[in-house]
């Protein structure tokens, strides 16, 4: 019982941090690829009385990725047809335009201006109630998600501080002792790195079985598509590693800050 | 006969305050048994705490063991520390420790096997009249035995020096003498130099000590 109580107080706050880290690395994962995926699938309509080329767009916004040029209307093409060749050449061209990323609602409207500003442009369609929707509902989450993630490290942090006066209080007596004896800072503080990098390891191996189960339980049956296209990615083996290798930093810093804080009487 | 402790002209401060100890100037040879004893405030435990590196002489010099203590190095202070011997009135063992553990500490910290460890644990232990405690906690003890830990701790390592504060202000009358023996003991059979700061020296004392006493203005004189 003293064991567990000993560590427990340690790994609670770990896990917590760890957490907050796995989150967000799976979250940066699954909403980038996701994000990418909002932005291949958006696109600009325009329509434009001269035929222009990739570069021609690319010259009015740097934002600009790709150009597809769309067939115009068939009855359009017939009507025209009949009447003469002078005004087929007055049916406009069709486009539609790729961006090079999910731009913000600022950075669209700043597209649609630059190519508003070129004489061949005749109408730009931008979607914009669709994509403003789409957009800020992704950044709500994302900043929602952000936000939760930064209380837990801040919460973990807190306790992480707090134990650390745990352990000044449980360790100084010791540590001063040895450091009368003459025992090296190493020696000193032993006792505590070995309980402090045990505790690490069982709260990288808490952190990755709550997210494998979370990954093999829930997300499969989940209806989210965010998700659910992209499971395998939600926990990875190498992700284990980082978990054990951030947490070590974090539990030997603390562990120095309490043994360069001890000071002999 | 070699110098253990050599203050010239020492004077002893914390931080920025006033001379706790001022121009004290002595030499202390291997193998004497030396008292240290003044009014309460005097600066005893300050000129002690000196002697094994809790505090750097302010002027002067104060060598001990061959080693200037005057910005002595971290490294040097600790290889120092682990040949001294340091008894404490307040015994400082470490609580979650056993008897064992505590007595070999200044083994353990200088790298020897687990079976020396045992060997001179249970010999310091019977030959501070512990035998079969080896397994006990600190708290587990009283104040005599406690301190007897603390003796044998301090002879773990057959220090050169051996530094006594206060060793026996907790005890009682026979738990002092227990203390004393020791110290005697360890003077008389092993050569060890033993300094030691008390309010009283023993009524009885079987070996031939030196006397320092230091005055309220923080001067040290030899009395005998």
């Amino acid at each position: 019982m003293k064991f567990i109580k000993r560590h427990i107080s340690l790994i609670f706050p770990l896990v917590a941090i760890l957490l907050g880290l796995e989150f967000f690395i799976v979250f940066d994962r699954t909403t980038d690829t996701y994000e990418k995926s909002l932005s291949s699938d958006y696109s600009i309509m325009i329509v434009a009385k001269d035929e222009m080329s990739i570069d021609d767009f690319k010259a009015l916004d740097k934002h600009i990725l790709g150009v597809k040029e769309l067939p115009k209307p068939q009855a359009l093409k017939n009507i025209y047809l009949e009447k003469s060749k002078n005004v087929n050449k007055a049916i406009p061209n069709f486009y539609e335009i790729k961006l090079d990323n999910l731009l913000g609602i600022k950075a669209l409207e700043e597209v649609q201006k630059n190519l508003s500003e070129s004489k061949s442009i005749k109408r730009i369609e931008t979607f914009h109630s669709t994509y403003k929707s789409q957009y800020e509902l992704f950044t709500f989450i994302k900043f929602s998600f952000g936000t939760f993630i930064f209380f837990m490290a801040i919460i973990g942090f807190f306790l992480i501080v707090k134990q650390m006066e745990v352990w000044n209080f449980m360790h100084a007596q010791r540590m001063k002792v040895m450091e009368i004896f003459g025992a090296s800072l190493f020696l000193r503080s032993k006792v505590l790195i070995n309980m402090a990098v045990l505790d690490a390891v069982i709260s990288s191996i808490l952190t990755s079985a709550m997210f494998v189960s979370l990954q093999k339980m829930w997300i499969s049956d989940t209806q989210m598509e965010i998700l659910k296209e992209h499971v395998s990615d939600v926990f990875l083996f190498s992700d284990f590693f980082i978990l054990l290798f951030a947490s070590i930093v974090v539990v030997l810093i603390a562990v120095f800050l309490v043994v360069i804080n001890v000071k002999e009487e | 006969m070699s110098n253990v402790i050599t203050a010239k002209n020492l004077s002893l401060s914390y931080g920025l305050e006033e001379e706790v100890i001022k121009d004290a100037t002595f030499i202390i040879k291997k193998g004497d048994f030396v008292f240290i004893t003044g009014p309460s405030g005097s600066g005893k435990s300050t000129l002690l705490k000196s002697f094994y590196g809790n505090l750097q002489p302010k002027e002067g010099s104060l060598v001990i063991g061959g080693l200037d203590m005057i910005d002595i190095k971290k490294s040097k202070l600790q290889e120092l520390r682990t040949h001294l011997g340091i008894v404490f009135q307040d015994y400082k063992l470490i609580n979650e420790w056993t008897v064992e553990k505590n007595v070999v500490l200044p083994l353990w910290i200088s790298g020897y096997s687990t079976e020396v460890q045992s060997t001179q644990a249970r010999r310091l232990l019977h030959h501070v009249k512990l035998s079969g405690k080896e397994d006990k906690y600190p708290m587990e003890l009283s104040g005599g035995e406690q301190q007897r830990v603390g003796v044998a701790r301090a002879l773990a390592k057959n220090p050169f020096l051996i530094l006594a504060d206060e060793p026996t202000g907790n005890l009682d009358e026979y738990s002092s003498n227990v203390i004393w023996d020791l110290m005697e003991n360890a003077c008389q059979q092993l050569d060890t130099t033993v300094v030691v700061v008390t309010h009283k020296i023993p009524m009885v004392f079987n070996i031939a000590y030196r006397h320092f006493t230091i005055d309220e203005r923080g001067s040290v004189y030899e009395v005998h």
